[in-house]
């Protein structure tokens, strides 16, 4: 049994007079219920083992000290010693109160006072201490509280000196979250304007969670599903516990250096609130806010976000729900690759059918004068609005090209089954028309553009 | 020209030709690319299934991707 020798010079034999290590090992086994009543002697004076010999050499046991005026001893003897007995019969214990003139010192540490109707105790936590509490309490709020009894041996006050510490309905979890949401929208991290559009077709997929989770396995499943040829490229970091927030950081920021992901995934499953508070550390915020690659936030199933969530450019309920918001459907798109093809076809085919430039000239000369045609001669003027889509090809002729036509100009000529080689066809251009021969037909590949007639270009039937 | 490029071009590409302002020179031309655009398109449609893999960085700063179970 070693304990702390007091620092003013008092003899081993003076201290275990006092409260040798016997006397005061029943006191210790009784912790809890220690009661340390101001009227009453120490534990250790009233124990029958009191009187066994000190080890050393010591006054006689009716002259120990402080027993007379002539053996007095010393302040600093008294509150160091009461603050070895105190330790000794107090093992660390939760105590609930209220806070009170908390202050924050400027070396770091936290000072203040529990107390309730009747009573009060001075509380102290310590700069290193800090990190197990999610915020500083403010004034009035209602705390247990894991602390050890002692003396401020310098002012002779009790003195808890406090490790860990909880508010009624997680007050200080909340205080902590919104100081840090507090923070990030000072920032400027959570304005909406922030989100980045998601890539629609990533490549390469990044993940930050843990290698052994269940979120991978899902991400991993799902992903794989919806477009097998996606690529999967896990970042691994722990999730949660004891130097969490740091890991998670650190692989963020090497998704940003890669630079070779289109997205990144960053998330765990469900969990509870503690194993979820890595993804509210507003250094993981920050990261997953500075990340170069857009980012998707997946925690969990939890209904309320996290921090995580609120900087994320986009956040996912669980992270099944990442995957799929990250990874489209193959088969889609497969789909949507035809329904492009097919409408860029149909958009060329309209565009050449129709001098469209020319077209609306001649609408809109026709609605000035409309109104005024229509009173006098109605008729007239259905005439030439069906004249408007005859209109057309004129115009586009105008602009040097021709149309290809059989010889008697009955059939338009769109296509090489059209024509035959030595064939001959008629070319309606800009003032009139030209007899041709073909020379050669050359069948061309439908996904490498228009068919090609020997000479000119021809699009469905417009040769330049 | 990724997968991605190549899609909002052809979307890009067909809105264009839908629209009034081209000249029929430039409306070939879109369509031509938009052709191309496709073929790419086919291509990464095509790919290959992927491999999941673990991201390491070396020590001198590059990366490597390590192929993993499942």
């Amino acid at each position: 049994m070693s304990r702390r020798r007091p620092s003013d010079g008092v003899s081993d034999g003076l201290s275990l007079d006092l409260f040798g290590a016997e006397p005061a090992a029943p006191a210790r086994r009784e912790a809890p219920r220690a009661r340390a009543e101001p009227s009453s002697p120490a534990p250790a004076a009233a124990s029958p083992e009191f009187t066994i010999p000190p080890l050393t050499a010591a006054p006689e046991p009716h002259e120990f000290p402080g027993s007379s005026a002539a053996s007095a001893v010393g302040i600093s003897t008294l509150t160091t010693t009461a603050r070895e007995v105190l330790e000794g019969a107090f093992m660390p214990l939760w105590v609930r109160g209220e806070v009170s003139d908390f202050k924050k010192h400027r070396n770091g540490h936290w000072y203040f006072s529990l107390r309730d109707e009747s009573a009060q105790v001075r509380c102290v936590v310590w700069a290193r201490d800090q990190r197990n509490i999610p915020a500083a309490p403010d004034d009035g709020t209602q705390v247990s509280a894991l602390g050890q009894v002692t003396v401020y041996v310098a002012r002779g006050d009790l003195q808890l000196t406090v490790k860990a510490m909880e508010a009624a309905g997680d007050g200080l979890w909340r205080k902590a979250l919104e100081l840090a949401r507090q923070s990030l929208e000072r920032d400027g991290l959570l304005a909406s304007e922030r989100k980045r559009r998601l890539p629609r077709f990533p490549r390469r997929v990044a993940v930050v969670t843990s290698p052994s989770g269940a979120a991978l396995h899902d991400i991993i499943s799902v992903a794989r599903r919806r477009w097998p040829a996606v690529e999967l490229v896990i970042v691994p970091a722990k999730v949660q516990g004891e130097g969490a927030p740091e890991e998670i950081c650190a692989a963020l920021e090497m998704v940003g250096r890669w630079k070779d992901a289109d997205v990144v995934i960053v998330g765990r499953g469900g969990g509870a609130r503690e194993d979820l508070w890595a993804f509210n550390d507003e250094r993981v915020a920050r990261a997953v806010a500075s990340c170069p690659i857009p980012t998707i936030s997946a925690v969990g199933h939890e209904v309320d976000f996290t921090l995580c969530d609120l900087v994320a450019d986009l956040r996912a309920a669980t992270p099944s729900a990442a995957a799929e918001a990250a990874v489209p459907v193959h088969a889609d798109t497969v789909a949507k690759v035809r329904r492009l093809s097919v409408e860029l076809r149909g958009a060329i085919g309209r565009r050449i059918a129709f001098g469209e430039e020319e077209r609306r000239r001649v609408a809109r000369s026709l609605a000035r004068g409309g109104e005024r045609l229509l009173e006098r001669r109605n008729a007239r003027a259905r005439q030439l609005a069906g004249r408007l889509n005859a209109l057309s090809p004129l115009a586009t002729l105008a602009r040097g090209y021709a149309v290809a036509r059989s010889e008697d100009g009955s059939r338009t000529l769109s296509s090489v089954e059209d024509f035959s080689e030595g064939g001959s066809f008629s070319l309606l251009v800009r003032d009139g028309s030209v007899d041709a021969t073909v020379s050669r037909v050359k069948p061309g590949g439908t996904d490498n553009g228009p068919a090609q007639v020997d000479g000119p270009e021809t699009v469905d039937g417009l040769v330049r | 020209m990724t997968f991605e490029q190549s899609m909002d071009r052809l979307e890009e590409i067909v809105a264009l030709l839908d629209g009034d302002e081209l000249d029929l020179a430039r409306a070939l031309a879109l369509f031509q690319e938009g052709i191309e655009h496709l073929r790419l398109a086919g291509e990464e449609l095509e790919r290959a299934d992927a491999q999941v893999r673990l991201l390491v960085e070396e020590a001198d700063g590059g990366f490597t991707l390590m192929e993993q179970d499942g």
